[in-house]
């Protein structure tokens, strides 16, 4: 068990080192740096200078050992584009809007579609069911970004209800400012709603009709002790393992609700580092970011053993 | 976020007997069919998922020969033509430069809808035939091959599609690219694992035997075997690719003007959403119907390929 534990840990700093060196060599082979628009009109010597102080003038495979070296002492160097921000600078100052916006979007999307799912498994092909049914399909068809729009320009801009972009600073950056975080919260809690609603709803209704809640209600057992012991718990399963990486996900920052909504979040940060070519942030963002799934992907598994000892995983 | 379904447990789908009421004819003796037959019948039962069909069937119709209904050209600009509504001499309206809306949404359809298209074959071959490989010739190559199945599963596809669009230039082969990179490890777990148990059956050891070429294996007793899987693979991914075209379309990370897709009149209704909302709301709704009609169509095959799912 520890064994195999230990060969999944290997494998993931295997993974993640791939993962940055592709990233590496990817963003060497562009054409053009993030310095080549600044300085193309700059003297000879000027130019020279400036490219020495962000080393860009070294061999490729230089600057690879380089990067590769600072990386694993947490250094992912200073942003081009954008002089002075740093990873460091990045986590604090990006984070925190995308963390709020996520636990936001969970907070009100998750228990609402578990609330939802519960219904519609217990009401099977009644009205709660099909209207659910119904509403989770709609929502799913429609992705984040287009939901943003909408809400926009109908409750932001039809109705005059909400600001349409922006986001709380300063001292109302956990709390206050309630008036911006709706409709961002809207588009992107809607989606788990409907996600969590399926979800839950096919694993009940897959529980419910097993052989044990059969054998459990025939050996007389009451009602609300058939669910609370039998379902439940085994309903709870495909949950408790996809809320990690819901969780993780959410809180790194949703690219698209924070690009429409214009939140100074990590996920609207990484487009601009990318239409920047600014290489240090983008290298940082992949790794940090597919760090943290990674150990999420890895958490999930170990939840998947420690909620159900009949799965084994990591038997080959 | 996405929730992966179960692969369903394999069945031998050339033994399945139908349930009587489907079968039985009165006045004759029960007679069993064909698996294929079987969940074709039950498909065309189910309307909701043939009105989707249709429903899909006539966009694609509309997006082909829309164009040629209109008189207008969805290049041209017209300076005195801008922001129109909707009217009987442009259907859809024209956008900010004068250009009609109706033949750039009928361009639009055909972009988004072959991107998905092309993208969700390509994964699925190259997945479907790198699983089979895998699990056929076992031993180390499968386990190498799996290995590299695990990392690819672990990339944040969004983040990667991004950083290839960026690297690699935008534009529509780079887009099918890097949707292909980003998708085609699932498939090919799935059929690694039902082709694991195929493998063992006698009349693929006969074939073997036999000495039939791999790709004639392949082809005669495989993939009809996994065709269902492989169904069911296709309709879920091709949602997916749309969104995912939309989306990177509409931050400018994808398919750019003046080449035209959803997202790109997505993107340009955004502009104009407050004063002429009618430019933002008609890509949106033709978005949602097709991925609605391909997710409804999805569950529909589901409910009559997969055996478990037989009521």
């Amino acid at each position: 068990m520890l064994k195999v534990i230990l060969r999944r840990l290997i494998a993931l700093l295997i993974s993640l080192f791939l993962i940055a060196s592709a990233t590496f060599f990817l963003l060497a082979a562009v054409p053009g740096d993030a310095l080549s628009a600044q300085t193309d009109k700059l003297p000879a010597a000027t130019r020279k200078q400036v490219y020495q102080n962000t080393g860009l003038d070294q061999p490729v495979l230089k600057r690879y050992g380089i990067t590769m070296t600072n990386m694993l002492h947490g250094d992912f160097g200073t942003s081009i584009a954008d002089p002075g921000m740093t990873m460091k600078t990045v986590i604090e100052e990006k984070l925190p809007p995308s963390a709020r916006l996520g636990l936001q979007q969970i907070l009100f999307g998750v228990p609402l579609g578990l609330l939802l799912g519960v219904l519609a498994a217990v009401y099977k092909n009644r009205w709660v069911d099909r209207g659910v049914t119904v509403v989770s399909l709609l929502l799913m068809s429609v992705p984040s970004l287009i939901l943003g729009l909408l809400l926009q320009s109908y409750f932001g801009g039809k109705l005059g209800l909400f600001p349409i972009i922006g986001w709380p600073e300063g001292s109302d950056l956990w709390f206050g400012g309630w008036a911006y975080t709706i409709l961002p919260t809207l588009a992107g809690g809607l989606g788990y709603i409907a996600s969590y609603a399926r979800l839950l709803k096919n694993s009940m209704l897959d529980v419910l009709s097993s052989d044990y809640v059969l054998t459990a209600r025939t050996k007389g057992l009451p009602g609300w002790r058939v669910v609370s012991e039998h379902v439940i718990r085994n309903a709870a399963i495909p949950i408790i393992t996809s809320l990690p990486v819901t969780v993780a996900f959410s809180i790194t920052g949703s690219v698209f609700v924070e690009s429409i909504f214009v939140i100074p979040g990590v996920g609207q940060y990484f487009v601009q580092a990318l239409t920047n070519r600014d290489v240090p942030i983008i290298m940082g963002e992949t790794v940090l970011l597919a760090a943290l799934y990674i150990v999420t992907l890895f958490i999930t598994d170990l939840l998947y053993m420690a909620v159900d000892p009949r799965i084994k995983l990591y038997q080959s | 976020m996405d929730i992966k379904t179960k692969p369903f447990s394999f069945v031998n789908h050339r033994s399945i007997t139908i349930q009587p009421e489907l079968s039985v004819i009165p006045g004759t003796t029960t007679r069993s069919i064909g698996y294929w037959r079987a969940s074709g019948r039950k498909f065309l039962r189910d309307r909701l998922a043939l009105a989707c069909a249709v429903v899909l069937v006539t966009l694609v119709f509309i997006a082909l020969l829309g164009p040629l209904l209109s008189a207008a050209d969805p290049n041209q600009l017209h300076v005195n033509l801008q922001n129109l509504a909707p009217s009987a001499e442009h259907w859809f309206g024209t956008d900010r430069l004068g250009r009609d809306l109706f033949t750039r949404t009928c361009l639009g359809i055909r972009v988004s809808l072959a991107v998905a298209l092309v993208a969700t074959t390509l994964a699925i071959v190259f997945g479907t035939v790198y699983g089979m490989v895998m699990a056929f010739f076992g031993g180390w190559l499968d386990s190498l091959l799996m290995r590299v199945i695990e990392i690819f599963n672990s990339l944040p596809s969004l983040l990667v599609t991004m950083i290839i669009m960026t690297v690699l230039g935008n534009g529509i082969n780079t887009m099918l690219f890097a949707l292909t990179i980003t998708s085609w490890s699932g498939t090919a777990r799935q059929a690694r694992g039902l082709v694991l148990q195929l493998r063992k059956s006698d009349y693929v050891t006969a074939a073997i035997m036999l000495n039939t070429p791999l790709w004639k294996i392949m082809l005669k007793h495989f993939v009809p075997n996994i065709m269902s899987i492989l169904i069911l693979d296709i309709g879920q991914s091709i949602p997916a690719n749309i969104f995912a075209e939309a989306s990177l379309s509409f931050l400018g990370l994808g398919i750019q003007a003046p080449n035209t897709s959803l997202g790109i009149l997505i993107q340009a209704g955004q502009d104009q959403m407050l004063q002429h909302p009618s430019q933002l709301y008609i890509p949106v709704i033709v978005l949602t119907i097709i991925v609605l009609a391909f997710n409804i169509l999805g569950d529909g095959l589901r409910d009559a390929l997969d055996p478990k799912f037989k009521k």
